[in-house]
């Protein structure tokens, strides 16, 4: 327990300070908020190992196919792929199961929802898949939302990167006079494209990581090792810690051989140039293009500084109507194939059961990734600021200052932002 | 004996279904009567003769010869529509109700004494005979509005019975006079005798203004639709389905039955004052409706506006502007019926009625989207969308009441356009736009959405298939219509098909 040394904070969300302050998470900590972000994890952690998977191969073999239509068909060499963070062979255990892909999802890529084996195109088709959509629109969100901190956001603007690139390039289409020639003509176009796959490469590392983090919390929990909302945040925190130097890297195969455009010798490591422009990207910005309002750029409803972005899933509407991009729908009906049996039962006996079980998967999903960002926000306050027990005041005064910081993005007037922020919204159980 | 049927199967139904010793066994004898009444309303409109203007399936018996009062029924092309309307709007609420509800059995008792009374004001061919029956559904529902009403039910409840008892006595005022200065030895009250019989011309002013007013009050008119508002939006749903789907068409049907046919050279004299009033009536319905910001208060002040087009084609006296006159009644029985029903499920389920608070009901997930479209059917149907009933019915008003009341028509036509108007703000406020995230509303059940899924099937066919409720009205609007002396028909019908 955490001595308060301070006088009470008088900040809006004053109860949520204080609760940070004593290691505690933006979310409430119950048995039913803890049940609901586990379950949740487990879900989104077996379409989280197709997609950081499929992100890699696209990354490293699709590259600038100007005609990906079998992106989606992940070859069985990425489903043996072994994670780096799980099975025996792994750099550091994070998950005690095996590496290659889930056992989950490889019976949902045999059978799909329909529950019978079709050709993988049927499945395609009929939309009975792990959607990548989301994932790609993941990604977009952090190549679109650039200067988040990191080194590498600077390095691929460079010499070096264009360099880098230009090889790969001409390499992947060394027997296409057609593209080369286009190449010649707008050299900046193929250069963003790459851009995207690296940042696509980027994202496929983040996402092999948490993958195993959120398998093992899902176990723990099973086990009854992991009981309260602060313990589910602090193993992430120790996981970031454990985990923030990965090195992040991109590199294409062509024809079998293997050209570095983001070499592993550059130094750009997972916390900075992953996990930090992931979360501020997909957590926090977004884009207003997709998901269900309309906004009025002319009525001034969107913001005219890209940093002032509130359209991730922090401030998602939990009602999306249908489209693919975030609000993450498709991401939903991913992590509805998946559900722990304890969730769908919860999910039954709570507002229409089986008919929104999308929309109570949706609150559960935002109060999990509330969990994750508190986890985001007490990893920068160890890194950067304080301990929480720490006796100096005015040490703990900075701490505050950072936690009022981080949570007055979520008080902010401009654009609605206030009322978009459903940290307000989670700290009541009956929001489902 | 048939017609007899249908006023007193209701009321014994009653009877029984107050004495069922069950809460689901007096559901279950509450729709087996009413599904009886459906039932024989179909079997006369089988054996009915489309030819026929007159009445028919003609019931006598004397009962107070020497006063004039006999018990006397009959059929024809107005009265049919309007019974079959009474029955399946009473049968939908029935169903509606939910059997296990505190005191269920007792809204289902008064539903069918007034279902039984409304009935019998229809099918009466007897002025005094009309009057009872006028008198009788009153304290029913009274009761309906008082017990199952909302905050200011008692309010509401008691405007109602003030307002609906002044036209009463204004209404038999004029029917007493009517009867009694008929000329012969005893008082007479025979409709027919009285359709004969010649008054002088300031008399017929007298008893045509009251009943004008006695009337005009019960559909209302503007201005003596002060109780309405107040009234349908302090009842429950269900009285609100019934007061505007059924009771307020016995106002305008004693207009099309009694005032414009008994004094029609008073008619004749008045009907540019009333095509006018109709007019204006129309206007005010839809800009107070516009005005509001409780859904239910602006469905009550379309009704108003609605109400006026009858006016409008009583005031024009054509055969064709007569059997739209017929047509609307039952149009706008539907129509709004539907829509205070629709109304009603959707504040009982998300507690208000409030455009403000409203939003986004057609999500797809945590919505309403059966609902909602539903009630955007309700509302293209209230503004006269082609294919839907309420076309039908306003076009034959506009296109018979034209060539004799031209400004009058217009601004009738101005109000279609502004009803649209309304319900582009209603259904844009409430279905479209998102729904809030704070708020949570329950399901609604598909034995709930029944009654207005039936409805909308009635307003769509009878949109598409108009036939099949002009073809009732059509000879019984033409012998109305020739006794009006102004104006005369200018469109004629096409003959009726026998088939």
């Amino acid at each position: 327990m955490i001595e308060p040394i301070l006088p009470p904070s008088t900040h809006e969300f004053a109860d949520i300070i204080h609760r940070l302050e004593s290691g505690g998470a933006m979310l409430p900590d119950t048995p039913e908020n803890l049940m609901q972000i586990i379950g949740l994890y487990k879900a989104y952690a077996v379409p989280m190992d197709f997609y950081w998977r499929d992100l890699l191969y696209i990354a490293e073999q699709v590259f600038l196919d100007p005609l990906p239509a079998f992106k989606y068909f992940l070859p069985e060499e990425y489903l043996e792929l072994p994670n780096h963070y799980a099975g025996d062979q792994a750099d550091l255990r994070i998950w005690r199961g095996g590496a290659t892909a889930h056992p989950e999802l490889r019976q949902f890529m045999e059978k799909g929802e329909l529950r019978r084996s079709l050709p993988k195109l049927a499945h395609h088709l009929w939309h009975d898949r792990i959607n990548m959509e989301f994932a790609e629109e993941c990604m977009r969100a952090m190549l679109w939302h650039r200067n988040m901190g990191g080194q590498l956001d600077a390095y691929l603007d460079s010499e070096e990167y264009r360099h880098n690139a230009d090889r790969a390039i001409r390499a992947y289409f060394q027997f296409n006079p057609v593209m080369l020639a286009f190449y010649k003509i707008f050299p900046d176009m193929f250069l963003e494209q790459c851009r995207q796959s690296t940042m696509t490469s980027v994202l496929g590392l983040f996402w092999e990581i948490m993958a195993p983090v959120f398998f093992e919390m899902s176990d723990l929990y099973d086990e009854g090792k992991l009981t309260s909302v602060p313990e589910a945040m602090n193993f992430l925190v120790n996981g970031i810690f454990a985990i923030a130097g990965r090195p992040i890297y991109h590199r294409v195969r062509i024809r079998g051989t293997w050209y570095d455009i983001v070499p592993h010798s550059k130094g750009f490591t997972w916390l900075y140039e992953a996990a930090f422009p992931y979360v501020e990207a997909v957590f926090y910005r977004t884009s207003p293009f997709r998901g269900t309002k309309s906004y009025n750029a002319q009525a001034k409803q969107i913001p005219a500084d890209q940093n002032d972005f509130h359209y991730g899933v922090l401030y998602a509407d939990k009602f999306p109507v249908g489209s693919a991009g975030i609000p993450p729908t498709l991401l939903h009906q991913d992590m509805f194939h998946f559900l722990p049996p304890y969730l769908t039962e919860y999910y039954r006996q709570h507002c229409r059961g089986e008919d929104d079980m999308l929309i109570q998967l949706a609150i559960s999903f935002q109060r999990s990734m509330y969990c994750v960002t508190s986890a985001v926000i007490q990893a920068g306050r160890a890194a950067l600021l304080y301990p929480l027990d720490d006796p100096n005041p005015r040490h703990r005064l900075a701490n505050r200052a950072y936690f009022e910081g981080q949570l007055n993005r979520f008080c902010r007037r401009e654009y609605g932002m206030h009322q978009a922020a459903r940290l307000k919204a989670i700290q009541s159980q009956t929001y489902r | 004996m048939v017609l007899s049927a249908l006023i007193w199967l209701p009321i014994l139904g009653a009877v029984l279904t107050a004495l069922m010793p069950s809460a689901k066994g007096a559901k279950a004898t509450a729709i087996a009567t009413l599904s009886a009444v459906v039932g024989l309303t179909l079997w006369v409109s089988r054996q009915f003769l489309l030819t026929e203007g007159g009445f028919q399936f003609r019931e006598a018996l004397d009962w107070l010869p020497n006063l004039g009062v006999n018990y006397t029924l009959g059929l024809d092309g107005m009265s049919l529509p309007l019974v079959g309307l009474n029955g399946l709007i009473c049968w939908l609420l029935v169903f509606a109700q939910n059997a296990s509800a505190g005191r269920s059995r007792l809204l289902m008792v008064l539903l069918l004494l007034t279902c039984g009374g409304v009935n019998g004001a229809f099918l009466a061919t007897n002025a005094m005979l009309f009057v009872i029956f006028y008198e009788l559904e009153l304290i029913p529902l009274y009761l309906l509005i008082a017990v199952w009403g909302s905050a200011k039910k008692e309010y509401a409840a008691t405007k109602f019975l003030i307002f609906t008892a002044v036209s009463g006595i204004l209404i038999l005022a004029a029917v007493l006079a009517l009867g009694w200065l008929s000329g012969g030895e005893q008082p007479v009250f025979d409709y027919v005798q009285l359709r004969q019989q010649a008054l002088p011309l300031p008399l017929q002013r007298i008893l045509l203004l009251a009943l004008l007013i006695g009337f005009g009050i019960k559909a209302p008119l503007v201005p003596l639709h002060t109780w309405l508002p107040d009234t349908y939006v302090e009842s429950s749903s269900t009285v609100a389905m019934f007061l505007g789907g059924v009771l307020a068409k016995l106002g305008s049907y004693g207009i099309l039955r009694f005032a414009m046919p008994l004094f029609p050279e008073a008619w004749a004299e008045l009907s540019p004052w009333l095509a006018l009033w109709a007019g204006v009536g129309i206007l005010y319905g839809a800009f107070a409706a516009i005005a509001q910001k409780d859904i239910k208060r602006m469905v009550a002040y379309s009704s108003i506006g609605h109400m006026s087009y009858i006016l409008l084609a009583a005031a024009s006296g054509t055969a064709l502007s007569l059997v739209g006159a017929i047509a609307q009644m039952v149009s706008h029985g539907l129509v709004l019926a539907l829509l205070f029903y629709l109304v009603g499920l959707i504040e009982q389920k998300t507690g208000s009625r409030e455009l403000d608070v409203l939003n986004g009901l057609l999500n797809p997930i945590r919505g309403y989207p059966t609902t909602s479209a539903l009630l955007i059917l309700g509302g293209m149907a209230s503004a006269g969308i082609p294919g839907m009933v309420g076309f039908a019915a306003e076009f034959l008003i506009f296109q018979g009441s034209f060539s004799a009341y031209p400004l009058p028509t217009l601004m009738a036509i101005a109000g279609t356009g502004l009803t649209a108007v309304y319900f582009v703000i209603l259904l844009n406020r409430t279905c479209f736009g998102k729904l809030d995230n704070n708020l949570y509303y329950p399901k609604i059940s598909g034995l709930e959405s029944i009654p207005s899924l039936v409805l909308a099937v009635f307003i769509v066919v009878l949109g598409l298939q108009p036939a099949l409720l002009l073809r009732w009205s059509e000879s019984t609007a033409q012998s109305y219509g020739s006794a009006a002396f102004l104006p005369p028909p200018v469109i004629a019908l096409h003959p009726i098909s026998h088939d």
